[in-house]
């Protein structure tokens, strides 16, 4: 902090008064250092020489995912999906609890780049990157949990609608196959809305880079050098996806929850699923962000410039709308099946909260709601990052348990009464716990490879942002500058 | 059209539709005789994608019905009941569909072997020469009368094989047993229907036919006597002549699966079946008017509503159901008969019948054809004939024993010590298709062929109103390096010589078939008949067998039955403990079926547990003793000790336990078995004969139902394998009460 | 009133007129639970078994279960009349729109809902949306040891693992039938086939047959007044009617 603080000052040659120092030392867009230092900082972050315990944790996380992951992969193909925990009636188990909860972490990604972007919401810019890769790196591991959860996975590719010799097409009244049409959509799409704004960036790091790095960057820079031109295609493409990705982010869990909706199965068939399932995501996703930005400002150089309380402070606010938001629409579902009177869906709410996984609904609604509303409406708690960060995973807990409700719990109850069991996971856990440290692993790699900061984001924030005295008023401006 | 069809009406068409259109072959493929025939006339049953169809004759229990198989490219692919035989009307049990599964058994005996140790695994191959050369020896190098011969309950036509060599040459009369037969209790069914009827028979029940139906714990619809054709009749019994549903009430202390389907079942304490039976007698003879029968007078009812825990009210309920009934029908079966008052259970149920009327007509109490070729009913040995046989191998009387078609080891209780009494005898040979308990006891295993792979014929001794006679034929040729018995015994007899050979003069065993079915086939009334004795052993194999077109059951004579003073004591309990332990036969398993890895994942009727033994317990008795389902317990009775899961069951006495008998192999192959960690052959749930004592009934059958026992907990938890839902079905872990 | 027949879409409207072609009658007041059937369907149709610990754990294979439950308590204790549970061959199937690989797809020859193994890819969608729970997915691949093998019915795929399977209304017997008759120049008549569950009942609890021919027997049957659908309510338009107990 206080080697920031004297950078700060450095660079302020000119003081304009306390007010003004109030102001840049809490706002990143009023904090400006020269453009050159900026990209220094970024470029030391990355290049950074990995300590051992960097080694040390890759180690174990590769461990993890070649193990847990990969090989234990190879046994459920080897040896079928009898090594997992499914069984009659719980047909679908944690795997699929793992996919949603994968998409749901995605969203957050798009949510705060391409929403925050349209809406100009200035607190974005530092960790737009960070999100976008959450999302590109959520969607494999979603994608994976998917194909862990088939029982012929080497056939995946017959739910792609690909021209054959018999004429055989994926049945598009299914559910699944919109799945996996949306999914793909999201993953191209948001691959490429996480590649364009990255461009100027790895430009610049070409610029400062020699060896392998020089030529990795000057390949993904594509030659882009900063004219006017560039900037004016650059823009116009990312505003394009901007507001493109936020329909196919909509409607990829609107599909995700009509594979639940859509069935005929006590506590499934509902209406609002739909928007619930998009809340749910925003919810996990804005948790996982906020513990993704809390992490990387911890562990990397120079990020306490970059992330301040300030951020926190805004996303804090955001995660308790949407966990409010959460909380009506989790009522809303309960209220209109409960006042149904379905007998089995009486049944299955009664069980969701009496039944041996009761603890399970209660730790959800805890997490979910009362830890989100008892530190998130407080301004100074709100602008802890590690608080706030603790509240993210708390949140992830409480989402991933409301998935693991809505799945093998909920269809432990169904018509035919002889039949219900309870599941017991089996190798879903080892392989889960594989598709988290992947997530993990991917991100800590990327960190040394691409900026996590989008550098001229920033810049560009800080050109527009200036702080003008009205008499005695230190007052904030922001000229558009597109 | 809109004409109802009564349920009646649909079992008849039903019947009929279900008959198979398949063209029967006579001739199977283990023809006996090799004949050379070009290479363009192939066989039928070798035709790619054609089937062809035999008929033979189940094996998996005594009753014989009638399968037809259909194989393909040599192979048996299905077993379907053969509508054509009286008995079975094409139905199976689920150990009839099962039997290929016995037939393509991966544990089969493969070859004839010689142990080097009983009990031991160090066995040597032999050649079929050198085996009839053992057979041959032990019957030339012994004294006849030190020579048994222990046989399965099917009354076959081994079993006349081996008798007609007894008679010959002074060898002990061949013994047939099952436990089977010691659960149904069919020495004490034959020796009371010899005290009231003067004839000593199986008696027949037409449950089809009656309007109301007494069950004193039989267990017609599971394994008793004749469970396809009972079952049949039920069926009847539910859509009746008057077109009214027959009532159907069940006396037994847990309740069985054909208890499950009664209108009103009737949990008594055990032992008081006679008591309450001669109760409603006297109480539906009140109601009649008239003279009351000795049988019944001595009867106090409200003592009788006392020791058997009935309400009075109800026993007055029931008696007034079967007074006013116009066929009323009363069976004594099952735990009822085996116990030491079994002899009078089974005489005052029958006289229940002889107060209803109904013997030897429709809806009542037949004594059962016999078959075509039988003179006389011939009853399986009863436990305490088996004792008498294993006193005599203590005492070095039996010097060889052959045993075929029986696992005594298993089968029979371990408190009658045959493992302890085979010690005594210098040579056992088994003839064994499985390697069993007893066959690892034997010197010698010379495996017969499975029952689908072999010739023979098959009385039927009870659940048809005609005499048949089952055939059987090999409807695939022989898997394994197997022999027919009847063959290693006509070939070793010859060997042997002297009376031996005399008593044997047979090529092979379908000359011995011949000679035994010749004299039906002059016969009037028979379902075939021919010429010669080729056309009509080949019509015989075509056919399923021979049975006689019109009705062979014996009308039961009922003078003085109820003139007759019949005991009403209550059975005597061996044992100190606070329980009755019931013991029941396994309906999907029986006594051979746990080898079978599709009987063993079939779901018990009543309980739907799989692959494992349980004890039944009621809620309120597990729920006193802290005892929770799966918890394991020991129980103890006078004669041992064993250890099985608890199923907490609604529908049996709080005084009583149960347990099915089925399981609890020590050999018997890899699915009747279970491997524990370290690979080691455990059996698979326990086997409740090892509780028994040595307890008989005055008709010489075990008194298994007749003991009390203790329960210990151990601590232990066993999850059973159930195909029903704890949740679903008991609201077991569904969260506090809704 | 409107029915569902005068609504304008026309898949419903198809649904609502749909009659079925094969179907089952099951008399739950006869069925001894004796498990007769279902030996008899898991020889005829090649099903697996599947061991103690995964039977126990809801894997088993049965095409058809016996389903019972209890009413009261004892001594006024009752077991429920069995049963039989299997596919019901839905004219408005849940399992067949939800499958991404048209593996569950309905036949309109045969009106039968058809499972086509080797199209199946694992996602077990439609055992999930079955509301009566009948569908039997290959949890692992389960080996029946040689010699055990010989006894497959050349007529019936072996499955392997990761497939879903369900009964079939023993289809590869409607076929045998169907080209005899055929061949013969004539049509199937009544009763000339059966399933292998109908077949083996003891009881003749299980009547199989054409229920789009009034004369048949099973259309007779299920005429009855006392004749029950499962969950009718769903608009699956199952084909087995049951006559429930007394």
């Amino acid at each position: 902090m206080a080697y920031e603080k004297k950078q700060t000052e450095h660079a302020h040659a000119d003081h304009q008064g306390h007010t003004a120092e109030h102001f840049r030392e809490k706002h990143l867009m009023l904090d400006p250092l020269p453009r050159g230092q900026m990209n220094d900082m970024v470029m030391e972050s990355m290049l950074e020489k990995p300590t051992w315990k960097y080694w040390a944790v890759i180690g174990i996380l590769s461990f993890i995912v070649v193990y847990f992951l990969f090989y234990k992969w190879g046994v459920l193909i080897a040896k079928g999906q009898g090594v997992a925990g499914v069984m009659r009636p719980d047909y679908w188990g944690i795997f699929l609890v793992n996919t949603v909860f994968w998409i749901g972490i995605s969203h957050a990604g798009t949510f705060i780049s391409a929403i925050l972007r349209v809406f100009r919401a200035e607190f974005r810019r530092p960790f737009t990157r960070a999100a976008e890769l959450m999302t590109t790196f959520g969607l494999v591991q979603a994608g994976f949990s998917i194909f862990m959860h088939m029982g012929r996975v080497w056939l995946a590719y017959w739910l792609m609608p690909y021209p054959n010799q018999r004429m055989l097409w994926p049945n598009l009244h299914s559910p699944l196959t919109w799945d996996l049409l949306a999914i793909t959509t999201y993953l191209l799409s948001s691959t490429m809305y996480l590649f364009l704004p990255l461009i100027p960036d790895v430009a610049m790091a070409r610029d400062r880079s020699t060896g392998w790095r020089k030529t990795f960057y000057k390949t993904l820079a594509l030659g882009f050098r900063g004219t006017e031109g560039e900037w004016t295609h650059l823009r116009n493409a990312m505003n394009i996806f901007a507001f493109a990705i936020i329909p196919v982010m909509f409607s990829v869990h609107t599909i995700v929850s009509w594979d639940f909706a859509a069935a005929t199965r006590p506590g499934w068939s509902s209406t609002i699923f739909g928007p619930y399932f998009i809340v749910g995501a925003l919810h996990s996703g804005m948790g996982a962000a906020v513990v993704v930005i809390a992490v990387i400002r911890a562990t990397m150089k120079h990020m306490k410039y970059f992330i301040r309380s300030e951020h926190f402070d805004a996303i804090g606010k955001l995660m308790l709308i949407i966990s409010m938001a959460w909380a009506y629409f989790f009522f809303n579902d309960y209220m209109v099946q409960w006042y149904g009177g379905d007998k089995w869906t009486q049944q299955l709410l009664h069980f969701h909260e009496a039944g041996p996984m009761g603890w399970m609904w209660f730790t959800m609604l805890i997490c979910n709601i009362v830890v989100p509303w008892a530190i998130l409406w407080n301004p100074k708690w709100r602008a802890t990052p590690w608080l706030v960060g603790t509240v993210g995973i708390i949140i992830n807990v409480g989402m991933w348990f409301e998935r693991y409700i809505i799945i093998p719990i909920s269809v432990t109850i169904n018509r035919m009464p002889f039949t219900w069991r309870l599941y017991k996971p089996g190798i879903e856990i080892p392989m889960g716990i594989g598709t988290l440290a992947l997530f993990i692993l991917l991100y800590m790699i990327a960190s040394k490879l691409i900026p996590l900061i989008p550098v001229w984001e920033v810049q560009e924030g800080q050109m527009a942002h200036e702080l003008k005295k009205f008499g005695r008023e230190t007052v904030v401006t922001v000229s558009e500058l597109e | 059209m809109s004409k109802q069809f009564s349920r009646r009406d649909f079992l008849k068409l039903a019947g009929v539709g279900a008959a198979t259109t398949a063209i029967l072959t006579g001739c199977g493929p283990a023809s006996r005789y090799v004949k050379r025939e070009p290479y363009m006339q192939m066989p039928e049953y070798t035709y790619n994608g054609q089937s062809t169809y035999y008929a033979t004759t189940c094996r998996e229990c005594a009753a014989g019905c009638g399968l037809i198989v259909r194989t393909s490219q040599g192979r048996a692919i299905k077993t379907e009941g053969n509508a054509n035989n009286p008995l079975n009307l094409g139905k199976t049990c689920a150990r009839g569909q099962a039997t290929l599964q016995g037939l393509y058994n991966p544990d089969r005996v493969t070859d004839p072997i010689k142990r080097s140790s009983r009990g031991g695994d160090s066995t040597a191959v032999m050649d079929w020469d050198a085996s009839i050369q053992v057979v041959a020896d032990a019957l030339k190098n012994n004294k006849p009368e030190e020579i048994a011969f222990l046989m399965g309950m099917a009354p076959d036509h081994i079993f006349d094989l081996v008798t007609d060599l007894a008679n010959a040459t002074g060898m002990n009369a061949p013994m047939r047993f099952g436990a089977l037969g010691m659960f149904e209790a069919r020495a004490t069914l034959s020796k009371a229907a010899e005290n009231l009827f003067g004839q000593a028979s199986l008696p027949f029940f037409d449950v089809g036919g009656a309007q109301v139906v007494f069950s004193f714990g039989a267990n017609f619809l599971e394994t008793w006597l004749s469970p396809v054709s009972y079952t049949r009749g039920f069926a009847g019994l539910r859509e009746a002549r008057t077109k009214l549903r027959g009532k159907f009430v069940q006396f037994e202390s847990r309740m069985s699966s054909t208890g499950g389907k009664a209108d009103e079942w009737i949990p008594l304490r055990p032992g008081t079946e006679a008591l309450v039976a001669l109760a409603i007698g006297r109480l539906a003879a009140e109601i009649r008017g008239g003279a009351m029968p000795r049988a019944f007078a001595s009867v106090d009812p409200k003592d009788a509503a006392t020791k058997s825990g009935i309400k009075l009210e109800t026993l007055e309920h029931l008696a007034e159901m079967f007074a006013n009934s116009t066929g009323a029908l009363a069976i004594p079966g099952g735990a009822a008969l085996g116990q030491s008052n079994g002899l009078a259970v089974a005489e005052a149920v029958l006289a229940l019948n002889a107060f209803s009327d109904n013997l030897g007509k429709p809806g009542g109490v037949y004594l059962s054809a016999l078959a075509p070729n039988q003179t006389e009913y011939n009853r399986p040995a009863s436990a305490r004939e088996m004792q008498a046989l294993v006193q005599k191998m203590f005492d070095g009387k039996i010097k060889v024993l052959f045993v075929h078609g029986v696992n005594p080891l298993f089968e029979l209780p371990n408190s009658l010590e045959f493992g302890g009494a085979s010690k005594y005898v210098s040579q056992i040979i088994s003839f064994a298709t499985f390697p069993d308990e007893t066959a690892r006891e034997a010197d010698y295993v010379f495996p017969d062929h499975h029952g689908l792979e072999s010739w023979g014929y098959q009385r039927v001794a009870t659940g048809s109103a005609q005499p048949v006679l089952s055939g059987a034929q090999p409807v695939v040729s022989p898997y394994y390096n197997t022999r027919a018995t009847a063959d290693v015994l006509i070939t070793a007899a010859q060997l042997a010589g002297g009376k031996f050979a005399e008593a044997l003069p047979f090529k092979d065993e379908v000359e011995f078939l011949q000679s035994k079915i010749a004299s039906l086939m002059s016969e009037a009334d028979g379902s075939i008949s021919a010429l010669d004795i080729p056309t009509f052993m080949a019509y015989f194999q075509q056919h399923g067998g021979y049975w006689k077109m019109s009705d062979g059951r014996g009308v039961p004579s009922a003078e003085d039955m109820l003139n007759r003073t019949i005991a009403a004591d209550e059975a005597e309990f061996a044992g100190e403990g606070e329980f009755f332990f019931v013991p029941f036969v396994s309906p999907t398993l029986a006594e051979a079926g746990a080898n079978k890895p599709w009987l063993q994942e079939l779901a018990d009727p009543t309980t739907t547990v799989m692959w494992n033994t349980w004890v039944e317990m009621n809620p309120e008795t597990a729920h006193e003793l802290g005892i929770e389902n799966d918890d394991v317990v020991k129980i103890v009775s006078e004669a041992g000790a064993l250890e099985a899961p608890v199923y907490v069951y609604p529908a049996i006495r709080p005084d009583t336990i149960a347990m099915p008998f089925g399981q609890g192999h020590t050999a018997y192959g890899r699915y009747a078995t279970d491997v524990d960690k370290d690979g080691n052959i455990i059996p698979r749930g326990v086997n409740p004969a090892d509780l028994f004592g040595q307890h008989f009934n005055e008709a010489g059958d075990l008194a298994f139902a007749g003991m009390k026992v203790k329960i210990e907990k151990t601590g232990v938890k066993k999850p059973l394998s159930r195909l029903e839902s704890l949740m679903g079905v008991y609201g077991i872990g569904l969260g506090e009460e809704h | 009133m409107a029915t569902l027949a005068d609504l304008k879409i026309s898949e419903v409207k198809l649904a609502a007129e749909q009659t079925g072609k094969w179907g089952m009658v099951i008399d739950q007041d006869i069925c001894t639970g004796c498990q007769a059937c279902v030996a008899a369907c898991a020889m005829e149709n090649n099903v697996t078994f599947v061991g103690e610990v995964d039977s126990g754990y809801g894997r088993s294979m049965h095409w058809i279960r016996i389903e019972r439950f209890w009413e009261g308590e004892y001594p006024e204790v009752k077991m429920t009349p069995n049963q039989p549970m299997l596919c019901q061959q839905c004219g408005h199937a849940t399992c067949e729109p939800v499958c991404p690989a048209f593996a569950t797809v309905h036949s309109q020859a045969e009106q039968l809902n058809l499972q086509v193994y080797n199209r199946c890819v694992g996602t077990r969608y439609c055992a999930n949306n079955c509301p009566y729970q009948v569908r039997s997915f290959n949890w692992r691949d389960y080996q029946r040891p040689e010699p055990l093998p010989n006894q497959f019915n050349p007529d019936v795929t072996v499955r392997r693992v990761g497939v879903m399977e369900k009964c079939t209304f023993c289809i590869q017997r409607i076929h045998k039938a169907q080209d005899k008759a055929k061949s013969e120049g004539r049509e199937v008549v009544d009763g000339e086939f059966t399933t292998a569950c109908a077949q083996a009942c003891p009881a003749n609890a299980i009547v199989f047959g054409r229920v789009d021919d009034p004369e048949s027997l099973v259309s007779q049957l299920g005429k009855q007044s006392h004749g029950v659908k499962h969950l009718e309510e769903l608009g699956t338009l199952p084909n087995v009617t049951y006559f429930k107990g007394g």
